[in-house]
C-alpha cells in the first residue's frame, strides 16, 4: 500500500528543490519551510513504508521489495530504474530524513541573516537529501551512482556556500571555494574507482541490478579475481566518499561550509553513503576475505589517525570533523571484521562463523545510526556556539555553560554518547564494534591484523573520549575568552528544539540493540540467498550478557573514564598544563598532528610533482607534436603553393613553351614505351 | 612521284617553325600568324594522308579546319584590338597582367 510509493521518498525533496530553486526568493525564510516539509514528508512516508515492509510477508522472504521499469536499453542490455526496499534501506531512509528535518528546522534560525542566499541554501540541501534518499532506495548500481554523484555535486555547492574568505577558518580552509574544489576533486577520485567497479560488475554479471548481482549462484559463477577487483574498486569509491585513509583530507577542509551543512554531510548524508554502500555490497565483498580485510584495515587505520589529529586541534568544528572520520573508521572496521568472518564462514561452510560475521554488519549499521544522531547533535550544538560567539576557535570560548545551558547540556550528552560512556548510545555500538574486531582476530591466517586493529581501536576510544571532553571543557568550562564575552545568551528556539530532540535520541537510541535491532538489520543466508533482516538476534539478555560479562568492556569504560578525567584536569581545573607534554607546541608529534601528519603536503607534493609533470608532458605533446604536425603541414602547403605560383608569369609565350615542352616530353615517353614494350 | 616522307617532313618543319614563332616572338600579330602556320602544317598532313589513301575524309576535315581557323583569327584579332585599346601595345611581354 505504501511500499509502492517508495519513489515518492526521493521525489518530494526533489520537487522542493525545484520549487525553492525557482520561487524561493518570494517565500518566507527563502523557502526553508518548504524544505522542512519535504524532509518531513519523506520521513513520514519512510516510516509508513518501513512499518508496512516489516509487517509484510516479503520481509521474511525474500527479504526485500523491489520494482523496476526500464530506464533505457542498449541492444539487449536493459538499464532499470526502480526502488529496492529492505531493512537497510529503511534504516537509511528513516534516519536520513529524520535528521535532515531537524537540521532544516535548525537552519531557519542559523541562516536567518543570510538574506537572499537562503534560497540557494535550502534548494541545495533539499537536493542533498534527495541524493541520500534516492541512494538508499535505488534498485541498481547505476541509479545509485546517479544519486551518489548528485550528493557529490551538492557537497561541492554547499561547502563553497561562503565562497569568499571565511573569517573563522584556519589555514587550508580559509577559502571556502578551494575547500569545495578539494572535496569535489578528492571524492571524484573515488568515484572513478566506483565507476570502474560498476564496469567490472556489468561485464561479469551482465546486469547492474542488486537482485542480479547479489544472487548467490551468479556470484559463484563469475571469475573470483574479477569479483575481487570489482569489490576493491567499489570500495575505492567508498574511500573517497566516506573520506577514509588515504583520501581523508577533504573532510576537515569541508568545515569551511556552514555548520548545518557539516551536520548534514557528517550525520545524515554524504559520508554515510559510503558506509551504506559497503553494507549494501556486503554479500559481494564477503566473497573474498581479503577484500573485507582491506575494508577493516582501512577503517582501523582511519579511526586511529583521525583521532590523533583531533587531539590538539583548536577549531571546534575540525575536532568534530576528525571525530567523524574516526567514527566512520569504526564502522568500516566493524563491517570489515564481520565480513571477514562471514567470508571465512562461507568458504568453510561454518554457519556459526557466518552468524558471527552478521554481528559485525549489525554493529556497523547501528554505529552508523547512532553516529548520525550524536554527530548531528554535536555539529548543531557547535553551530549554536559559533552562532553565539562568532568564532570557531575554542581558545576564545570557555565558560559558556552558564550562558548557554541548553546547548551545553545537549552537547554534553552528545559527547558522552560519542565517547562511549556506559548506557549512552555510542557505548552499545562501540562495544559491539570492538568485540567484533577482537573476535575476528581469532580466525584465518591474517586474523592477527584484526587484533592489531582492535588494540588501535581501543586506543582510539581513549582518544575519542579525551578530545571530545577537551572540546566540551574548553568550550563550556574554564576561563571565558574574547568570543565568550560577545556571547549574548542562548540561541533561538528553532535551534534549541532540534538540539533537545536530537539529544534524546543521542542518549537512548543505542538501546534498540537490546530490543531486537539485530533481528531487523543483520545479514544472513536464507534459502541459499543473502538476506538483510529476518535474523535471530541475541535478544535483550543476550546482549547484556555479551557486553557486561566481557572484561574488555570494563577495560574500555575505564579508559574512557580516565580520558574524561585527564581532559577535566587539563582543561577545566587547569591543574595540569597540557603544554608540558608537547614543549608548548614545539614537539615533533604536536607539529605532525597540527599538520595532519603532513597529509595536505603529501597531496600537494603529489599534485605538484606528478600533476605538473604530466601537465608538462601533455603541453609538450600539444604544442610540439600536435601543433607541430599541423603547422608543418600548413606551412608545407603554403610554401609549395607560394613557390608554384611563380610559374604563373602571365607571359603567354611561357605558357606556350610549357605546352610545347609538355607535348614533346609526352611524345618522347610514348615513343620510349612503344620501343621497349613493342607496341604498334 | 614524290614520296610521302617529303610531304610529312615539310609539314613537320612548317609546324616546328610555327611553334618556334609562338614561343619566341613577342609581337602578338606574328604569334597569331605562327598559329596559322601550325594549323596549315596539320592541314598538309590531312591532305597528304587523304591523297595517299584515296580517302576524301581528310579533305573534308581541312575545309573544316580552315573555317575554324578563320573564326579563330577573327576572335584573336578582336582580343588584340581590345588589348591595344587598353594598353596601347600588342607586345606579348607587356600583356602579362594575368599572373600571381
Amino acid at each position: 500500500m505504501f511500499v509502492e510509493y517508495t519513489w515518492l521518498v526521493p521525489l518530494v525533496p526533489m520537487l522542493c528543490f525545484v520549487i525553492i530553486g525557482f520561487f524561493g526568493k518570494k517565500m518566507p525564510h527563502g523557502g526553508g519551510p518548504l524544505a522542512i516539509f519535504g524532509a518531513m514528508f519523506a520521513f513520514l512516508i519512510s516510516a509508513l513504508i518501513s512499518y508496512e515492509f516489516f509487517t509484510s510477508a516479503a520481509y521474511s522472504s525474500p527479504g526485500y521489495v523491489t520494482e523496476q521499469i526500464t530506464w533505457f536499453s542498449i541492444g539487449s542490455f536493459d538499464i532499470n530504474i526502480g526502488y529496492y526496499v529492505d531493512s537497510l534501506a529503511c534504516l537509511m531512509m528513516l534516519f536520513a530524513s529524520f535528521i535532515s528535518t531537524l537540521i532544516f528546522i535548525y537552519s531557519i534560525g542559523y541562516m536567518h541573516n543570510e538574506g537572499v542566499k537562503r534560497r540557494r541554501y535550502f534548494a541545495e540541501v533539499s537536493l542533498f537529501l534527495t541524493g541520500m534518499l534516492g541512494l538508499a532506495v535505488s534498485s541498481n548500481f547505476l541509479e545509485m551512482f546517479v544519486f551518489w554523484e548528485a550528493m557529490g555535486l551538492c557537497s561541492y555547492l554547499l561547502i563553497g556556500f561562503w565562497s569568499f574568505t571565511h573569517p573563522n577558518g584556519d589555514d587550508a580552509s580559509d577559502n571556502a571555494a578551494s575547500a569545495a574544489k578539494k572535496a569535489f576533486l578528492v571524492t571524484r577520485l573515488g568515484d572513478v574507482c566506483l565507476m570502474g567497479g560498476m564496469f567490472v560488475l556489468m561485464y561479469e554479471f551482465g546486469s547492474l541490478d542488486y537482485t542480479a548481482v547479489f544472487d548467490t549462484a551468479a556470484m559463484a559463477s563469475v571469475d573470483p579475481n574479477m569479483l575481487m577487483l570489482g569489490s576493491l574498486l567499489i570500495f575505492g569509491g567508498v574511500i573517497g566518499k566516506s573520506a577514509q585513509f588515504p583520501l581523508l583530507d577533504w573532510l576537515p577542509d569541508a568545515m569551511a561550509g556552514p555548520t548545518t551543512v557539516s551536520a548534514l554531510i557528517h550525520a545524515a548524508t554524504m559520508v554515510k553513503a559510503g558506509v551504506y554502500l559497503v553494507a549494501r555490497c556486503f554479500p559481494l565483498f564477503a566473497q573474498n576475505p581479503e577484500v573485507m580485510l582491506f575494508v577493516g584495515v582501512i577503517g582501523g587505520i582511519t579511526a586511529f589517525f583521525a583521532a590523533t589529529m583531533a587531539l590538539n586541534n583548536m577549531n571546534i568544528k575540525k575536532v568534530l570533523a576528525y571525530s567523524t572520520l574516526s567514527q566512520l573508521g569504526y564502522m568500516f572496521l566493524a563491517l570489515g571484521a564481520g565480513g571477514y568472518m562471514m567470508a571465512l564462514g562461507l568458504q568453510s561452510g561454518d554457519s556459526a562463523l557466518i552468524a558471527a560475521g552478521a554481528v559485525g554488519y549489525t554493529a556497523g549499521c547501528l554505529h552508523m545510526a547512532n553516529h548520525a544522531f550524536f554527530k548531528a547533535l554535536l555539529f548543531l550544538g557547535s553551530g549554536s556556539v559559533i552562532h553565539a560567539t562568532g568564532t570557531e576557535d575554542m581558545r576564545e570560548m570557555g565558560g559558556l555553560h552558564s550562558k548557554m545551558k541548553i546547548t551545553s547540556i545537549t552537547m554534553l550528552i552528545g559527547s558522552l554518547s560519542i565517547a562511549g560512556f556506559p548506557l549512552f548510545s555510542g557505548f552499545w555500538s562501540k562495544e559491539i564494534v570492538l568485540e567484533v574486531a577482537m573476535h575476528a582476530g581469532d580466525y584465518g591466517a591474517e586474523g592477527y591484523l584484526f587484533l592489531v586493529l582492535w588494540i588501535l581501536a581501543i586506543i582510539t576510544a581513549f582518544m575519542t573520549a579525551f578530545y571530545m571532553f577537551r572540546m566540551w571543557f574548553m568550550t563550556f568550562k574554564g576561563k571565558p575568552g574574547h568570543g565568550a564575552e560577545h556571547c549574548h545568551g542562548e540561541s533561538p528556539k528553532s535551534m534549541t528544539i532540534p538540539l533537545i530532540i536530537l539529544s534524546v535520541f543521542a542518549a537512548a537510541l543505542g538501546c534498540i540493540i537490546l530490543f531486537g535491532f539485530d533481528d531487523y538489520v543483520t545479514i544472513g543466508i536464507h534459502a541459499g540467498q543473502f538476506q538483510v533482516g529476518s535474523g535471530h538476534g541475541h535478544g535483550f539478555m543476550g546482549w547484556l550478557e555479551d557486553i557486561f560479562l566481557s572484561a574488555y568492556t570494563y577495560l574500555t569504560v575505564a579508559l574512557v573514564l580516565i580520558a574524561i578525567g585527564v581532559a577535566y584536569v587539563m582543561y577545566s581545573k587547569m591543574s595540569i598544563n597540557p603544554g608540558k607534554f608537547n614543549k608548548d607546541g614545539n614537539s615533533l608529534l604536536y607539529k605532525a598532528l597540527s599538520n595532519r601528519w603532513w597529509f595536505p603536503r603529501l597531496y600537494d607534493q603529489i599534485g605538484w610533482k606528478m600533476g605538473y609533470g604530466v601537465a608538462k608532458g601533455v603541453e609538450f605533446v600539444d604544442t610540439q607534436v600536435i601543433d607541430g604536425t599541423v603547422n608543418a603541414l600548413s606551412s608545407a602547403v603554403a610554401g609549395s603553393g607560394d613557390s608554384m605560383s611563380k610559374v604563373q608569369t602571365g607571359n603567354v609565350r611561357d605558357y606556350a613553351s610549357v605546352v610545347v615542352i609538355g607535348i614533346v616530353v609526352l611524345f618522347a615517353v610514348m615513343l620510349l614505351l612503344f620501343y621497349f614494350m613493342g607496341g604498334a | 612521284m614524290i614520296p610521302i616522307e617529303v610531304y610529312l617532313v615539310f609539314a613537320a618543319v612548317l609546324f616546328a617553325i610555327g611553334a618556334y614563332g609562338v614561343m619566341v616572338k613577342s609581337n602578338t600579330i606574328v604569334v597569331l600568324m605562327c598559329i596559322e602556320l601550325m594549323l596549315n602544317a596539320a592541314n598538309i598532313n590531312f591532305i597528304v594522308f587523304s591523297a595517299f589513301t584515296t580517302d576524301v575524309l581528310g579533305q573534308v576535315f581541312v575545309i573544316m579546319t580552315i573555317s575554324v581557323a578563320a573564326a579563330e583569327v577573327a576572335v584573336g584579332i578582336a582580343i588584340l584590338l581590345n588589348a591595344y585599346k587598353l594598353k596601347n601595345t600588342t607586345e606579348a611581354d607587356s600583356l602579362t597582367s594575368m599572373r600571381w
